[in-house]
């Protein structure tokens, strides 16, 4: 009776802890995994520096009937992809572990299997009574929840503070190859098919449907040229909301069990989210 | 001559880019009073500037590698420190589920069962290397 009473004092000092810990996490992993999936996007942007180096080479060798399949040197362009992909990754290994760190389930143990392999295996003279081990492994998942994640939220604190300033020059710098140069490369892009089919427009040999086909094709290759842009431009805004949920993320990080706090981490979670089915409703 | 930043290239690169629209421009707006010649020549300074323009972006993108080094080796330490942890944490089921797995073999080694210990330890080797 005493050990009954004693066992559920215990837990019921426990009870809070781990509720405790349980909340504050919660908010970092909405904005952790929200972020990994928008940063995941990056894999779905069918475009590259390389891409827009061979798809320039093609409309300059159909502009030059040139038939030379091998002259279009993209190795420039190659190292650029290979800097950004390097960006990308480290990113996403970070907001990818701080996800799995901070998710709930990672700390909730089972146990049930340790207490069955007690109560029902036959230890011979030892007696285990099955009503105690269940009691005292229902206290040992409390304890066990308790201490790992009070661990985790000190590591997950430190971790997050440390990572800010080196995230925030990453995903700048991510930002900046993609909607500062590669756009960049795609405004050169637009200027080179003007040029061409605006040439064809003048071309006395040809005839007026000529003339409207080719037209048609420009507008049709300069729509393309736009959604790239617009992709891009997304996939930009969702980096700016990862970096700035991060920082407040820092700014906040010993009020996370706050209301107001736990609400502003939501509401960048779900700004993360609306990004996200904006980008994929392009990608239609 | 100090080297050229990532940045510094991306604006001479945009540079290039507003200065190479308005000789298109002016090629467009003008076509029918040049010549051919005029024309040719002004397409060709053009095409050559929009290439530099493109070079340039090009070349800031890699030069991003100059401002990123420590960043990169930071936050990389940062997930492996937190791979680390989650390992950590992930051990803890681990050692449950060995311990589930020790305790079964001993009940087999009291019960004097050869088959039940070699069973047991079947599982426990098993647990030990997939957990």
């Amino acid at each position: 009776m005493i050990n009954k009473i004693r066992n559920i004092g215990l837990a019921l000092i426990l009870f809070p802890i781990v509720l405790s810990s349980c909340i504050s996490l919660k908010p970092v992993n909405n904005y952790a995994t929200a972020s990994q999936k928008s940063i995941n996007q990056f894999e779905d942007i069918k475009y590259s520096f390389k891409q827009n180096c061979l798809d320039n080479c093609l409309d300059k060798k159909i502009n030059d009937l040139n038939l030379n399949a091998k002259d279009c040197d993209c190795k420039l362009n190659e190292k650029a992809d290979s800097v950004t992909l390097l960006i990308y990754n480290a990113t996403k290994g970070y907001i990818e572990g701080l996800a799995n760190l901070s998710n709930n389930e990672l700390t909730n143990y089972k146990i049930d299997e340790f207490t069955k392999a007690l109560t029902e295996n036959d230890f011979g003279s030892v007696k285990i009574e099955k009503q105690q081990v269940e009691a005292y492994s229902k206290i040992s998942k409390i304890i066990l929840r308790a201490l790992t994640d009070g661990y985790r939220k000190k590591e997950i604190k430190k971790y997050i503070v440390n990572a800010n300033e080196p995230l925030k020059v990453l995903i700048s710098f991510l930002d900046f190859n993609l909607s500062k140069n590669l756009i960049g490369k795609l405004n050169v892009q637009k200027q080179r098919i003007e040029s061409y089919y605006f040439d064809l427009t003048k071309d006395a040999t040809l005839s007026t449907l000529e003339k409207r086909k080719a037209v048609e094709t420009y507008y049709q290759q300069l729509t393309k040229i736009e959604d790239k842009e617009k992709e891009l431009m997304v996939f930009s805004k969702a980096l700016k909301k990862i970096e700035e949920g991060h920082q407040k993320l820092v700014d906040n990080i010993d009020n996370i069990k706050d209301e107001r706090v736990k609400e502003l981490l939501t509401e960048y979670a779900s700004h993360i989210r609306e990004i996200i089915s904006e980008f994929n409703k392009l990608n239609k | 001559m100090a080297n050229l930043t990532s940045q510094q290239a991306n604006q001479i690169a945009g540079i290039f880019l507003t200065l190479a629209q308005s000789i298109g421009d002016y090629r467009y707006k003008n076509f029918e009073r040049l010549s051919k010649s005029e024309n040719q020549q002004i397409k060709e300074l053009h095409f050559k500037i929009l290439e530099c323009s493109d070079n340039l972006y090009t070349l800031s993108a890699t030069l991003v590698m100059n401002d990123i080094k420590e960043s990169l080796a930071s936050i990389n330490h940062i997930s492996a420190q937190i791979n680390e942890t989650y390992k950590t944490l992930e051990s803890v089921q681990k050692a449950i589920n060995i311990a589930t797995s020790i305790i079964d073999l001993g009940a087999a080694i009291i019960s004097k069962s050869p088959q039940n210990i070699a069973d047991s330890i079947k599982d426990l080797k098993s647990v030990w290397n997939t957990a």
